[in-house]
């Protein structure tokens, strides 16, 4: 139990974030005339969460993004150490290759690894919501601005007026009688999360990857994690409650609009979508070229010659037709 | 005499068991991410191997923290002890130097 207790502690703050932009978002829609009971307020509130949230995230996004394009820069030397290993399996090879291949990435100030911290940063948020969802469900006051009436409010909200934020799978399929409803709810929540996730994340493995990356045994282990992942979340959609779930869901739209956009305008070079995107914009270039060359026809055409040409010397008309 | 080095080492063997798991079942999961080489998890192994428990899970922590998308990375290798007293099995199971050879 002390397990649990310190864990407690270390959610604290991040519990105090949560209900405040929670409450925040609350207050805001209630002012705007919705109901401040109704499910949809609080459905929209962790819908503002995730906003809050995901923006905050956008300088690590950038980031990364920004560190892929200084890649290119480094791809010869990138190259030169991979060309010098090539068909060295051995143990102190590979070892040997990675830490050039670091030292490199260090040199150049630019690294293609976001670090473990883009993943781990959301599990707390996650674990926070949890927990406030959960205490509010039991008719607890929360820790900071989610006061005792707000609690029983949320803990009481529901999804479409029908499936309780708080409620999971488990937890429906254990009443008496059975909530039919919320499991068929929260079973659709569960597919459409593994469905978005699995689709950003085929999007990033087949259209935004390096052709070295592609090649790579890093790449054949991504592609099976790839099938794998969503197993796993869809596995543990059955014990998170429908509010957590929802929270994920956005999120996970988030994730999907982003990868879109990056993938269209500004893929990893070398890729399939960096191709894409030359040709599109090849494309659109030689649109407006021969737009442009229409336009010049008229406007040549039209000045009618007012004024005689001056009779020019052999070599001096030779010199005028260069440059014509 | 035996006996007590193995109570000794046992705390940092069941952290090696750990993070041996760690590495085979979930580190794969997201793949390579990791800005240094080691990558974190290998290091807090290397630090518990040569330093023991409570040196090497704050050397391992500190890395962890030193570990984010504006760090510069690169090549971070665990401090060896000046005088290695042990021997470290294919596994990562730190052992008496004089264990298996006697």
């Amino acid at each position: 139990m002390d397990i649990f207790a310190f864990f407690n502690t270390l959610l604290w703050p991040i519990k105090q974030a949560i209900e405040a932009i929670l409450v925040g978002f609350h207050t805001l829609l209630t002012a705007l005339g919705m109901d401040p009971a109704a499910g949809l307020t609080w459905v929209l509130s962790i819908v503002g969460l995730v906003l809050v949230v995901r923006a905050a995230l956008i300088p690590i996004f950038v980031r990364q993004i920004k560190s892929q394009r200084k890649m290119l820069e480094v791809a010869p030397q990138l190259k030169k150490i991979q060309d010098k290993y090539r068909g060295k399996r051995d143990q102190f090879s590979r070892e040997a290759m990675q830490r050039e291949t670091m030292d490199l990435y260090k040199k150049a100030g630019t690294n293609p690894f976001a670090s473990c911290l883009p993943l781990l940063i959301q599990m707390p948020i996650f674990f926070g919501l949890f927990t406030v969802l959960n205490e509010a469900n039991q008719g607890r006051a929360g820790v900071g601005l989610l006061n005792q009436e707000l609690a029983t409010q949320f803990g009481k909200a529901s999804l479409f007026g029908v499936a309780p934020l708080h409620d999971s799978i488990q937890s429906a399929a254990a009443q008496d009688p059975v909530e039919v409803v919320v499991i068929i709810i929260a079973v659709v929540m569960v597919i459409l999360m593994t469905a978005s996730q699995f689709i950003t994340q085929l999007q990033i493995m087949s259209k935004n990857q390096s052709p070295e990356m592609k090649a790579s045994p890093m790449y054949r282990q991504q592609r099976i994690l790839l099938y794998l992942l969503p197993l796993v979340f869809a596995f543990s959609g059955f014990a998170f409650p429908i509010g957590v779930m929802f929270y994920w869901l956005t999120s996970n739209f988030w994730t999907m609009v982003q990868q879109f956009i990056v993938i269209r305008n500004m893929p990893t070079p070398g890729s399939e979508a960096a191709l894409a995107r030359e040709a599109r914009l090849a494309k659109k270039r030689r649109k407006s070229m021969t737009e442009d060359a229409e336009m010049l026809e008229e406007i040549v055409e039209e000045p009618k010659k007012a004024q005689r040409q001056q009779p020019v010397g052999k070599n001096r008309a030779k010199k005028q037709g260069g440059r014509r | 005499m035996r006996a007590l080095t193995f109570l000794w080492l046992l705390p940092r063997n069941v952290c090696v068991l750990i993070l041996r798991a760690y590495r085979a079942v979930i580190s794969p999961l997201y793949g390579d991410v990791c800005r240094y080489y080691p990558s974190c998890s290998a290091y807090a192994l290397g630090s518990i191997q040569q330093h023991g428990v409570i040196k090497g899970v704050a050397l391992g922590s500190w890395r962890l923290a030193r570990c984010h998308p504006w760090a510069r990375g690169g090549v971070d290798d665990v401090r060896p002890r000046r005088v290695p007293r042990y021997r470290i099995t294919d596994f990562g199971f730190v052992v008496p130097a004089s264990y298996g050879k006697a």
